[in-house]
């Protein structure tokens, strides 16, 4: 059943999927994106538990504002810990980038398993919710997307955008025509890493709990796959991926434990069948022609 | 008054593992002239294109701009200093549209800054309409109007190089580097392919270095020339004098013309 | 204190040996088809428990047949390769599946990177669906015969790591004078070299390919049966971790080198002994932080080849 929880649950799929898309679409394989959700929702877990400054209530509630400055400080964190790294890993080509970032995932992880302040192995639990059911968690993630998705809309038709796509079809010959292409993916990296830490801050009120295995690299596999099923193309494919992928294991859940074969069968068969992702360019330009022409219907 | 020349290379030589592709070559080019590059295939031409645009670094020697050292520089550097290239092979982006290929190349002709873009504030609408204007001016000069739209990678060849071109003029330099422009054109191609260089040349008051293989083009084109032998410069000078030299002759000939022996060429 | 240590270099060295073990299982496709099988690390799991099952095993409660086993049980040694043999089959299937029909298809490398990645999922999922999440014990009888400890150089060593560093060595030896002594393994050897010579020599590519998924899938198996004996099966999940191990090996010794990946394996086994006892929670984070400066610092790794790009 897809009730609001679920809801919730398939717009962070999304969210998550349109991080991936974002050094994908400057044609860096970066599986990084785990590392950076659990940056954020690790910090927001524990924000909201340690500083009574944010105005957790004893009876578990949460202040909308404090929630909102979470997602914020979530998101910079992240992006400062992609600036850190991304300087250094941006630098390796393909296979080798894959390698750096889930070696990435795989530190973040063991480090918030084993710092004193982050709750071992069990985790923070008892995280504050500024709402009281799932349904208010709809707007914030709603509004998290439409921003996200903004965002790569604008990238089409700017010079940054355009740069990414660049990159993304031949980096030297974009490098030779002026792109200072460390930049362009950096930015990208950066970029990515700001909504995952979001993401990361979001779901650990959401779920209440939050550990270690938040991030970890069997997410960033469920994370690639929402780009590659739903199309690289373009940011509505990552949206369409994690949308689906997040709620077919759900819908799945009467089958048992058939569903993750079902969910892996997916990922392994999914490049054959759907080489371009379901949002194909075809279509994405058949997309955009509806576009035009409902532009230029005159008003009746 | 002696101005330094445009783009100078002094003892340029690259070494990969055991083997010199370039040997300590020198000449420099003139601003506005129409330079070529020419020898044998494995001479070193590409190399030399691949150190002076910044794709590859020099074991040593120099690459000079204005007399300034640009040695090292990346590529991406070297172009924002004026400098272009086309490649061998093609490096269209071909997943974009044509026009797309272009605009890319037209960055910072102007600038915008991301903030403005994203916010699409008038000072971006603005460039943004500027960097329109210039590709459509570019495409029409080339002739790939019609294919604005077109993803470069459905392109027909003769249309590709074109595009490769364009692209490159479009990063707005003052040298730009041919590497085998008329790679795979018929002979007609190749004519229209001479008046088109010469008429960008005028045009954007460019300087060209060019690298083929077909060598009546260059002789027709060039103001000066260069020939390269297994990375050694063997000569250097007007088509003319190249034509004449024996070096280049045997070069292109082997030593079957004169009798048998070294062949001039270094190891 | 010599005891310890000499215990500690040898637990180093045995588990190395075993990353050992899954770097040369990627390094062998690695060379031969240029890309990252990810679905190593599952078919590691598979060889773990299908030891456990040819031993006579019993699949527990939680499984998907509850206290069914086979109606005999094989002696370790025997269970061990034969283990190690099923699961070099099952590398063929991944290869059928996975990889080859991208390949005809001349996909990008990330396409066949995600199917490989599902594979890998499929498998270990249905691993867990058949035998459960929860952890297996090899009978005691695994080790029968095999004294507690041994005593060398006056200390007292776990038998079963010697056991480990035995069995691991042997299987590399054994690879690398197959490699380069036998027709077949310098035929694979010339196929990861130029694979178009090779062809144009006779050699018939395909067949390297399958070999080469054969083996490697064998040498994963081999790993983890050999963990299953010595620790245990802690889940289906297990093989994961190694093969993320692995994969900081392939990229120590660098991709694409035998030695690199033996001489990787042993350093890096050694490495995470070394960590003292109270910091152990971070040994995996070790591996990562030695990949990820290797990375930064000399990418080819400590052995492997500079790869060119043309322009």
């Amino acid at each position: 059943m897809i009730d609001n929880g679920l809801l919730v649950q398939m717009l962070i799929g999304a969210l998550l999927g349109v991080s991936v898309y974002l050094p994908l679409a400057a044609g860096q394989l970066s599986l990084a994106t785990p590392a950076f959700y659990a940056v954020g929702g690790t910090l927001a877990a524990l924000l909201s538990t340690t500083w009574p400054a944010l105005g957790a209530g004893a009876d578990g509630s949460f202040p909308l504002a404090s929630f909102l400055l979470e997602l914020l400080l979530g998101g910079l964190l992240a992006g400062a810990l992609a600036l850190l790294v991304g300087r250094l890993v941006l630098r390796l080509q393909g296979i080798y980038l894959a390698i750096a970032t889930i070696a990435l995932v795989e530190i973040v992880r063991v480090a918030i398993l084993n710092l004193p302040f982050t709750g071992g192995a069990i985790g923070i639990f008892g995280i504050p919710q500024p709402f009281p059911t799932a349904a208010g968690y709809l707007l914030p993630a709603l509004g998290l997307l439409a921003l996200a998705g903004w965002v790569c809309q604008r990238l089409e038709v700017m010079p940054l955008g355009r740069a990414m796509a660049a990159i993304r079809n031949d980096e030297l010959a974009a490098r030779c025509m002026g792109i200072d292409t460390t930049r362009v993916k950096l930015t990208a990296f950066v970029l990515s890493a700001v909504l995952a830490g979001s993401t990361g801050a979001l779901a650990a009120h959401f779920l209440n709990t939050w550990n270690a295995r938040q991030g970890s690299f069997d997410t960033a596999v469920t994370m690639l796959a929402f780009v590659i099923l739903g199309g690289s193309r373009s940011w509505l494919g990552p949206v369409l991926g994690g949308l689906l992928l997040t709620a077919l294991p759900e819908l799945l859940r009467p089958v048992g434990d058939v569903r993750l074969v079902l969910f892996g069968l997916v990922i392994l068969l999914g490049p054959s069948v759907f080489p371009q992702g379901l949002i194909t360019p075809g279509l994405l330009e058949r997309l955009g022609r509806l576009g035009e022409r409902a532009e230029r219907e005159p008003q009746t | 008054m002696t101005m330094p020349p445009l783009l100078e290379v002094q003892d340029l030589t690259c070494r990969f593992g055991g083997l010199v592709a370039l040997d300590r070559v020198s000449f420099a080019v003139q601003p506005g002239e129409i330079f070529g590059l020419i020898g044998p295939n494995g001479a070193g031409k590409t190399t030399l294109f691949n150190l002076i645009s910044g794709v590859t670094t020099p074991t040593a020697g120099s690459v000079l701009w204005r007399g300034a050292p640009i040695t090292g520089l990346p590529p991406h550097r070297l172009n924002r200093l004026g400098l272009a290239r086309t490649f061998q092979n093609l490096r269209l982006f071909d997943g974009l549209s044509v026009l797309e290929n272009l605009l890319v190349a037209l960055q910072r002709r102007p600038r915008s800054g991301a903030l403005a873009g994203l916010l699409a504030s008038p000072s971006h609408q603005q460039a943004e309409r500027q960097r329109q204007e210039t590709a459509w001016q570019l495409l029409e000069e080339l002739g790939l109007s019609r294919l604005a739209e077109r993803e470069a990678g459905t392109l027909a060849y003769g249309d590709r190089r074109r595009l490769e071109m364009a692209r490159a003029l479009a990063t707005g330099p003052q040298v730009l580097l041919l590497d085998e422009p008329a790679a795979g054109l018929n002979p007609s191609e190749k004519d229209d392919l001479c008046q088109l260089i010469a008429a960008l040349r005028q045009r954007h008051q460019l300087t060209v270095m060019i690298i083929e293989h077909h060598v009546p083009l260059l002789m027709r084109l060039c103001d000066r020339m260069a020939v390269l032998d297994f990375g050694v410069r063997i000569a250097l000078g007007s088509p003319e004098q190249v034509r004449r030299d024996p070096k280049v002759i045997e070069a292109y000939l082997g030593s079957g013309s004169t009798q048998s022996g070294s062949g001039g060429a270094a190891p | 204190m010599i005891e310890t240590l000499l215990q500690t270099l040898l637990n180093g060295a045995a588990s190395g040996g075993v990353y050992a073990l899954v770097a040369l299982g990627y390094t062998l496709v690695f060379s031969v088809l240029g890309v990252i099988n990810f679905a190593l690390g599952a078919l590691f799991s598979l060889g773990g428990y299908l030891t456990y099952l040819l031993m006579g095993g019993a699949i527990s409660a939680n499984g998907g047949l509850p206290g069914w086993g086979l109606p005999f049980g094989l002696p370790f040694p025997l269970a061990l390769l034969l283990a190690a043999a099923l699961t070099g089959l099952a590398s063929l299937g991944v290869e059928r599946l996975a990889f080859t029909p991208l390949r005809r298809r001349n996909a990008e490398p990330l396409l066949v990177l995600i199917t490989s990645l599902g594979a890998g999922l499929v498998l270990v999922n249905l691993l867990q669906m058949l035998m459960g999440a929860e952890g297996y014990a090899f009978p005691a009888t695994a080790l029968a015969g095999l004294p507690d400890a041994v005593v060398l150089g006056g200390a007292r060593i776990r038998s079963v790591q010697v056991l480990l560093l035995a069995v691991c060595a042997a299987a590399v030896i054994a690879l690398t004078l197959w490699l380069e002594r036998s027709r077949s393994g310098r035929a694979l050897k010339a196929v990861a070299e130029d694979a178009t010579t090779a062809r144009l020599l006779g050699i018939n590519s395909d067949a390297m390919l399958r070999l080469a998924f054969l083996l490697s899938g064998a040498l994963a198996g081999l790993g983890g049966g050999l963990i299953g004996v010595s620790i245990s099966l802690p889940g289906p999940y297990v093989g994961i971790g190694y093969g993320l191990k692995g994969l900081a090996v392939l990229v120590l010794g660098g991709l694409g080198s035998v030695p690199g990946a033996i001489a990787g394996g042993l350093l890096m086994g050694l490495a995470e002994a070394l960590v003292p006892g109270e910091a152990s929670g971070w040994r995996d984070a070790l591996a990562f932080a030695i990949l990820f400066a290797v990375l930064l610092l000399r990418p080819t790794g400590l052995l492997g080849r500079r790869l060119v790009e043309k322009v």
